[in-house]
């Protein structure tokens, strides 16, 4: 596994940082990067037809010839050798390491060879053998018959689903329909395709996918870009049952969320510029967000400006994506509840991004911003907020102002029944009251549980 | 299912003129009456008095010739046939009877056979009352007022789930047009088509995980069919939208104010230097009237493309300007038209809008085909044909205008068979083999070839 990962996406990629593998301690023998050999071993250069040959490892007292050392060793015994001969002949082996026989292959230098010899077979047929096993079903091909083994298994049995709510078993069909259906003409850029490819349940939360998802596919791609949701009915149904459900996740994908925020910041600036492209050419649905979002910029007191649209939006779409880079949460936000009443998503889209982003440095606007929510006493400390945000942390610093926000849910919560509510409604409450924030919904305490399952 | 015996209806062909409210009963459109003198005046009221007999004897002959021993269950084929005959022979008496008949029984909403009868009945009358032009235009007008985006979608969408017709050549094409494309960066493809860019979204999955770097791509599509230009434009959000989904940089634009086919120029096309350009024909050539076809095969060669794929159905309806052949030709119509509504019936569920959508737009090709003596003006200097070639005639033009086939590799030839599992049984896959002439690939549908797919280079 380690050498496919190393032969395939990661050659080149990174460097000796090692990404999976060398993080436990050293107690266990540590295992070198694929591809990166232990430099006292011995290099050992096979050529091809050896490589291939099936029964490298002999018996010498039968001569039977097997795959593996391991099932020599098991065959041997069943030999009855008197103890000193059952001793392997000599002490522990010197670590062998094999370089591909292929010359313009990046595992053919020394330095490059890989640990395994299993490995480096399977390495040599990928890379530079003839693809001799095909998928029946969509005739897929592959050089080792593991592969195709494994993929059969799962060829087909992939279901894929439309956010329109149709079904589709065959991954032709869905994509001819994803690009003609209604709900494209609706919705933010969401990869799909690839979505579907990662995971074989179309309709399940997203948190503990994001991890998945945006950690394997690196590449600059359409196919990383990765969407917290499958299908925003997914997402009415994750936040409609309140918080607990997060909550209770939040501290599981808290270091997976701020971690994938950066890797989403890491990518390309074009594969960002696809995620922002959709939202902002609905204004409808987005003019709220980003009314929000950049409250802060504007004169914030000033609720009545928040609410005018027109700039923040202009100001969004001239801007391109580096500035949207910026703000991954105010996209995941609109992304997540675009079709909740904006106030009500504001606050239960801030609150939850509160739980998963951990990297707090990656939206200081946002975190600006909610602080400008929570109360209408300008909090200009963003590494303040820095702080509270991290996923160990409760922002029990903020006290009486988190209570608020808090509080804010449960009414939140019940207002989700209602339709979209317009920018008036911003306007309305955000004039009164001293802690009425600009939600346009009481500040008020949520259950004491939520506020526990923060902490 | 013969009903010989009709008395009531017997009297009314006392009348002097044919009294067409018989047939205008089931063909509410047309208004004219049919004149009896075709070519063959007659004693009227002494042929009238014969109809009976007539009635009988052809009942008979019908039955004989169809040799079968359920000899009614194929009904429609042979009352067709001997309504095409009567007609190239111009024997009118006949000619009414038959009519009549085909239109007693014949239904646009029961079964296949009732079906066959009433898709031809109409071109049949065009033909016998020479109106076949106006009522083409009727035609075209009610179904560019009928159809939406939103119509055309569900239809072309759902024709490809149930059955591989079009999605076969759009898989075979997309797969030489990739593979030709390899390692281009600017790509442009140029379609003409008449599946409303169903093919272009697994084409752009395809280009944007395939490749390390995803190349550009522009679309130019090409229409002249006064009714796709309406939708072309929901069409081409939807297309923009989901290239931009798929981070494939995208281009859309569309030619549409050719009247013809032939009126197609490189500098309309905004072909440029630096780019690959492949040309998409599905559909397409047979649009164009017989005698530019060979111009515009040329003008297509101009363009330099690496690969030009050629999607048609197979059959070979070009005898049908000429006079004589009338009968061989609709005999070749028949059966093509024939299979196509059988796997209608056999891949769609028995009430379907978008089967019916379908036949209907069949009504409209048969119309031009038979009524209209192949070619319709529709509008002055505004043609459209229908006038399909098999597979082996367009390769003969392809080859004259110096296109030189491209074999389909393994893995697209795979990919076909892997689709064509997906559907139904009867559906298949032949390599074409044999002479120089032969090229490409046909789907096949109980052993009969319908569609047939290949790719050229200039």
């Amino acid at each position: 596994m380690l050498e496919k990962m190393a032969g395939e996406a990661i050659s080149g990629a990174f460097n000796q940082e090692t990404v999976v593998g060398s993080n436990p301690p050293v107690v266990k023998k540590k295992r070198n990067l694929p591809g990166n050999p232990d430099p006292e071993a011995e290099v050992i250069a096979l050529s091809p037809k050896t490589l291939m040959a099936t029964n490298r490892f002999l018996c010498e007292i039968c001569g039977k010839g097997f795959q593996r050392d391991q099932n020599l060793q098991l065959h041997r015994r069943g030999h009855n050798l008197p103890w000193k001969l059952r001793q392997r002949t000599s002490k522990e082996p010197k670590k062998r390491v094999y370089v591909c026989p292929e010359k313009t292959c990046v595992h053919h230098h020394p330095s490059r060879a890989l640990g395994d010899l299993t490995g480096i077979k399977k390495h040599f047929c990928r890379k530079h053998g003839e693809k001799k096993w095909k998928c029946e079903k969509c005739s897929k091909r592959y050089a080792v018959q593991s592969d195709w083994k494994a993929h059969s298994k799962t060829c087909g049995t992939r279901e894929y689903r439309c956010d329109c709510g149709t079904l589709f078993s065959r991954r032709d069909s869905f994509i001819t329909h994803r690009a003609f259906c209604e709900a494209l003409a609706e919705e933010t850029a969401r990869v799909t395709a690839a979505y579907k490819m990662n995971n074989a349940n179309a309709g399940n939360i997203s948190y503990p996918f994001m991890g998945t998802s945006l950690r394997s596919n690196m590449v600059q791609h359409f196919s990383s870009v990765f969407k917290p949701i499958p299908s925003s009915n997914g997402a009415m149904d994750q936040t409609r049952p309140g918080l607990s459900l997060w909550m209770d996740q939040e501290s599981q994908t808290n270091q997976a969320m701020s971690n994938n925020l950066t890797e989403l910041h890491q990518m390309g600036s074009s594969s960002i510029g696809t995620v922002y492209a959709d939202p902002f050419s609905n204004p409808p649905h987005t003019d709220y967000q980003v009314n929000w979002a950049f409250g802060n910029k504007l004169s914030s007191t000033n609720a009545g400006e928040l609410t005018s649209t027109t700039p923040p939006l202009t100001n969004l779409k001239e801007v391109g994506s580096p500035r949207l880079a910026s703000a991954p949460s105010l996209y995941s936000t609109q992304h997540y509840h675009h079709q909740l009443p904006p106030a009500i998503m504001s606050a239960t889209a801030l609150l939850q991004k509160a739980a998963e982003i951990g990297a707090t440095s990656t939206n200081p606007s946002f975190l600006e911003s909610y602080g400008l929510k929570c109360n209408n006493n300008q909090i200009q400390d963003g590494n303040k907020y820095n702080d509270l945000f991290s996923p160990s942390l409760i922002p029990t610093n903020l006290g009486s102002d988190l209570d608020n926000s808090v509080r804010d849910l449960t009414t939140l919560n019940h207002l989700q029944m209602y339709p979209r509510k317009r920018p008036k409604t911003l306007n309305d409450d955000a004039e009164e009251g001293q802690t009425r924030d600009f939600l346009g919904v009481g500040v008020q305490t949520i259950c004491p549980s939520s506020i526990n399952g923060w902490i | 299912m013969f009903q010989p015996v009709r008395a009531p209806h017997q009297d009314h062909h006392k009348s002097p003129i044919m009294d067409t409210t018989l047939y205008t009963a089931k063909l509410p459109y047309l208004i004219y009456s049919i004149q009896p003198g075709n070519g063959q005046s007659g004693m009227r009221s002494s042929s009238n008095q014969q109809l009976p007999v007539i009635s009988q004897t052809s009942t008979c002959s019908l039955s004989s010739e169809s040799g079968d021993p359920c000899g009614s269950a194929k009904w429609a084929a042979s009352l067709l046939r001997e309504c095409a005959k009567a007609i190239s022979e111009k024997d009118s008496t006949k000619i009414h009877h038959l009519l009549w008949m085909l239109n007693e029984l014949a239904s646009a909403y029961g079964d296949c056979e009732q079906k066959l009868a009433s898709l031809f009945l109409q071109a049949l009358f065009c033909k016998a009352t020479e109106t076949g032009e106006r009522c083409y235009k009727i035609l075209t007008s009610v179904t560019e007022k009928s159809r939406s985006f939103e119509s055309v979608r569900k239809m072309m969408l759902k024709f490809q789930e149930v059955s591989p017709w079009t999605s076969f050549g759009h898989v075979a094409s997309n797969g030489a047009i990739l593979e030709a494309f390899d390692g281009g960066s600017k790509l442009h493809i140029i379609d003409i088509s008449n599946t409303f860019c169903t093919q272009w979204p697994t084409l752009l999955e395809a280009l944007a995980t395939r490749s390390d770097e995803t190349p550009r791509l522009k679309l130019t599509v090409v229409t002249t069919v006064s009714m796709e230009k309406s939708v072309m434009k929901e069409i081409r959000q939807r297309m923009e939208k989901f290239a931009r989904l798929m981070g494939v940089p995208f281009e859309f634009q569309v030619v549409s104010e050719l009247s013809r086919l032939a009126e197609l120029t490189k500098e309309e096309l905004g072909v440029q230097e630096d780019e690959a350009v492949a040309v998409n024909c599905i559909g397409a050539l047979r649009r164009i009237n017989v005698k530019d076809r060979d111009a515009v095969v040329r003008m297509i060669h101009s363009l330099g493309p690496r690969v030009v794929t050629v999607v048609e159905e197979e059959a070979d309806f070009t005898s049908s300007s000429m006079d004589d052949q009338f009968v061989k030709c609709f005999d070749e119509c028949l059966r093509f038209y024939s299979l196509f509504y059988e796997m209608l019936e056999e891949s769609f569920s028995t009430t379907s809008n978008e089967r019916l959508m379908l036949e209907r737009e069949c009504s409209r090709s048969i119309l031009s085909v038979l009524g209209c003596d192949g070619e319709v003006e529709v509008d002055v200097g505004d043609e459209e044909s229908e006038i399909r070639e098999r597979g082996r005639q367009w390769s003969q033009r392809l080859r004259k205008e110096a296109f030189s086939l491209v074999g389909f590799s393994d893995d697209v030839v795979d990919d076909v068979k892997a689709l064509l599992k997906r559907y139904r049984a009867g559906w298949s896959l032949v390599l074409a083999q044999g002479d120089d002439d032969s090229a490409g690939l046909y789907l096949t549908w109980k052993e009969e070839p319908v569609v047939w797919v290949s790719a050229w280079k200039p």
